[in-house]
């Protein structure tokens, strides 16, 4: 244990506080899921933590039809919530029923490839992010937010303080393929979100995780879908899209040409099931 | 920096250790206070051998820096033992064999036991997943599951 001090601030003010004042060689940590073991391993040899429990960043509102995610809200308290069933999905795809009481929906964003299953749900519901740091906070949207392989727009002295999620518009589905049933690594985790308009699609949004350097949109899918009747040559060709522009990686858990191919069967999946769903209305 | 004080309350009992900065839950349970029910496994958060209770809530013990629980209530395999006796989920374990090295049965039990304080009859399914963060490398699981099946429907018929 080289820890030489543990902060652990009461208030998101005293949060970013800590945060100017100690500099960038501050570890921060939110749900612990991913900091703790890194330090319990030596993996990691941080002088100084902060963690995020008690810092005030944990509300979980309805607004206007969507969702306000405070940074530190754990994946139990999403999984429970009933505004949007996507991310309760997501939730439930993640960690185990005791690490998600740990785990936390902003850490989410920041979890090692091929985690951040919640990161991709939460690209294919267009979310925002708020950022806060001593100047005050912005907001950017989650798109915008990763920007390669364990980097993000983040700056050193901000946080992220809280997730936005509009309204769901359109027909939604979330589907994650692992190697086992439960408490598992993603192979390809797919979220689709489909907005039509008498049948033909205006708008999509296709989410793959595991499939790049962060929770990524395919967007030559979505070209593939805006203008059709999400029928069976629609969603072939978006699935093959998807498998085209994703960037997956070989691990422990599958090949990249592996992924490839489950991207592209995973895909396809989501967008039967929302064409399926019928007008694809909110779910 | 120097080590910190933390209180909390252990099984019903005020609780007070001096520990390094961040040193886990599950560190202070059994290298400082004794409490080796709690068992050290991945330290990663990935075998659910270390499960306690936090506030009623099961949680991976290794995870938690010690001062994040001051204040709150941490229940153990030792908390939920009878002075005489055990538990109906500790009886059922023992009558159907839910367990041979022994290793991941305080946190199996621990599991178990906040399953059915929030779901008292719950189905095959909900026990699976229920437990899919605790890692048996002996039974197969199978017994483990049935042994808390037992639990539950002895609970309902009031057998214990």
């Amino acid at each position: 244990m080289t820890v030489a001090s543990y902060f652990l601030p009461r208030s998101p003010a005293e949060a970013v506080e800590i945060l100017a004042a100690r500099g960038p060689s501050l570890m921060v940590m939110s749900g612990g899921t991913v900091a703790m073991p890194l330090v319990n391993e030596g993996i990691s040899l941080p002088e100084e933590v902060m963690g995020l429990r008690f810092a005030g960043l944990d509300r979980l509102e309805v607004v206007d039809g969507g969702l306000e995610i405070g940074a530190t809200v754990t994946l139990t308290r999403l999984l429970r919530q009933r505004t949007v069933r996507m991310l309760s999905d997501a939730a439930r795809s993640t960690a185990s029923w005791t690490v998600r009481n740990l785990a936390t929906v902003g850490g989410n964003l920041f979890t090692p490839p091929p985690g951040g299953d919640v990161a991709t749900a939460l690209l294919a519901l267009d979310a925002s992010v708020t950022l806060t740091g001593p100047a005050g906070s912005r907001t950017v949207p989650l798109a915008d937010f990763f920007t390669g392989f364990m980097t993000t727009v983040l700056r050193d002295d901000e946080l992220v303080t809280s997730i936005r999620v509009p309204a769901v518009e359109g027909g939604t589905a979330y589907l994650k393929f692992g190697r086992k049933q439960a408490n598992t690594p993603s192979v390809v985790t797919v979220a689709v979100r489909v907005v039509r308009d008498g049948g033909a699609v205006t708008d999509a949004r296709i989410a793959l995780g595991a499939a790049g350097p962060h929770p990524i949109l395919a967007d030559g899918a979505r070209t593939a879908l805006v203008g059709s009747r999400l029928d069976d040559d629609a969603i072939g060709a978006a699935a093959d899209a998807a498998a085209r522009e994703s960037e997956p990686f070989s691990d422990g858990i599958a090949s990249e040409w592996y992924r490839r191919r489950m991207v592209r069967l995973f895909v396809r999946r989501a967008l039967e099931q929302v064409a399926s769903a019928g007008a694809g209305e909110g779910r | 920096m120097a080590s910190v004080v933390v209180s909390f309350e252990l099984n019903g009992r005020p609780a007070e250790v001096l520990a390094r900065p961040m040193t886990t839950l599950q560190s202070v349970l059994r290298n400082q206070l004794g409490f080796t029910a709690t068992k050290e496994g991945c330290r990663q958060g990935g075998c659910g051998s270390c499960t306690v209770l936090v506030d009623g809530e099961p949680m991976p013990s290794c995870l938690l820096p010690i001062e994040d629980v001051a204040g709150r209530r941490v229940t153990t395999l030792e908390g939920i033992t009878p002075i005489d006796g055990l538990s109906p989920v500790q009886q059922a374990f023992l009558d159907g064999n839910g367990f041979q090295c022994g290793y991941c049965t305080p946190g199996m039990e621990m599991l178990a036991t906040a399953l059915l304080e929030r779901n008292p009859s719950p189905g095959r399914d909900e026990i699976v997943e229920a437990l899919g963060g605790n890692i048996c490398r002996c039974t197969g699981y199978q017994p483990i599951v049935d042994a808390i099946e037992a639990a539950a429907g002895a609970a309902s018929t009031g057998e214990r």
